[in-house]
């Protein structure tokens, strides 16, 4: 994949992230309504493709905004995580034909893989991720879980162990998948699948559409490195 | 100050930490309680959006597109993180704000009117110590009037 094109189709990801969140919050408070309307049509300006640098540099204002009105992001990852695509973008727009251009975009390739990496060391120096109690805690007694019968996984000692050392392995062996195009794809489809029953249990559908949306950067950096 | 401010905000988003879930820490349960009037002493807590039984398949799929209310529940999550962890007085009471604000927002979509004056939330933090779960009450907001003036 070019530097173009994975450019393009992360606009396309983010943008479609952007407007799934914005509508979201179309029906609440009038001062929420006006920044997310705002929101809403320049993300699909940038899907369309309509001066893609400006609708980033104008995309990455309002949410600044956005985050000061929340006082902090307003679903913690899943927004920061935008905040660091549409960032990476704006630079990459900014640095359009030199160098720091893949620098930029190649950031963004880097701490996909750093998200995936660091979350599995910190998991596995926890000795309670280890013996699968951590998991247990999440569906136990966490905000996360989606209904009362989910709680009931967290009796599953035996279950959720073995869960939480696929997530580890997973998360600490992502790096290993740029070898080759092929083994990244594997690895690419097992992490929109993780992040997708994160959202089915947990109601984390945001993280689903963000992560994806960075997806390209790796493709294209794993093209320009070890192709 | 507001410009450093804002990049005291994003600078997580440019250089994330990337500790998802480190350890589990004790969650918060939002508690709310209708009053007649301001000094209202005696007060039953409900709990604020209580969890269905189950959620069919089919619901968790509509949810991946349109989840508004479960991520309003999210981030009423962070605002009560917010309240009892090292935030500044300005975030305690934005964070407060917003919960009195949801709540009542909630409460009027559910019934119209309120016929209660005043309104008031807690929070719960649940917990495990060894193996038996414990909740503590960590904070409890101030009076909201429901009505009137005050109320906005």
């Amino acid at each position: 994949m070019t530097l173009e094109a994975a450019i393009r189709l992360t606009e396309i990801l983010m943008g479609f992230a952007f407007v799934q969140q914005s509508i979201e919050h179309l029906t609440v408070f009038s001062n929420e309504r006006r920044l997310f309307l705002a929101r809403l049509a320049l993300a699909v300006l940038l899907i369309i493709g309509v001066q893609t640098a400006w609708i980033s540099f104008l995309l990455l204002l309002l949410g600044l905004a956005i985050l000061t009105i929340f006082q902090g992001p307003y679903n913690g990852g899943a927004d920061r995580m935008g905040l660091l695509v549409l960032s990476c973008l704006f630079l990459a727009h900014l640095a359009q034909g030199s160098r720091w251009q893949e620098l930029a975009f190649g950031y963004l390739a880097l701490q996909l893989i750093l998200s995936y990496f660091i979350s599995g060391g910190v998991k596995l120096l926890n000795p309670e991720w280890r013996n699968g109690q951590a998991l247990r805690d999440v569906f136990q007694f966490s905000a996360y879980p989606v209904s009362k019968s989910l709680r009931q996984l967290s009796q599953s000692a035996r279950l959720l162990q073995s869960m939480s050392w696929a997530v580890i392995l997973f998360e600490l062996l992502f790096p290993l998948a740029l070898i080759s195009s092929g083994s990244l794809t594997v690895a690419l489809i097992i992490a929109a699948i993780f992040h997708l029953t994160n959202a089915f249990l947990f109601g984390l559908n945001r993280f689903f559409w963000i992560w994806v949306a960075a997806y390209p950067s790796i493709i294209w950096f794993q093209a320009r490195i070890f192709s | 100050m507001k410009l450093l401010q804002t990049i005291k905000l994003l600078l997580p988003a440019l250089i994330p930490s990337w500790n998802f879930f480190e350890s589990i820490a004790p969650s918060p349960r939002i508690q709310y309680s209708l009053l007649n009037s301001a000094s209202q002493t005696n007060k039953d807590w409900l709990e604020f959006r209580p969890r269905p039984q189950s959620v069919p398949f089919t619901k968790m799929l509509k949810r991946m597109l349109w989840n508004p209310r479960w991520n309003e529940s999210l981030f009423l999550v962070s605002c009560a993180e917010r309240i009892v962890g090292n935030s500044s007085s300005e975030i305690i009471l934005h964070s407060e704000q917003e919960i009195l604000k949801r709540i009542k927002n909630d409460l009027l979509q559910k019934h119209q009117s309120l016929t209660a004056t005043h309104l008031q939330f807690r929070l719960v933090f649940v917990q495990r110590q060894n193996k038996t779960l414990t909740e503590e009450v960590a904070f409890i907001s101030r009076v909201q009037a429901t009505i009137g003036e005050e109320a906005r």
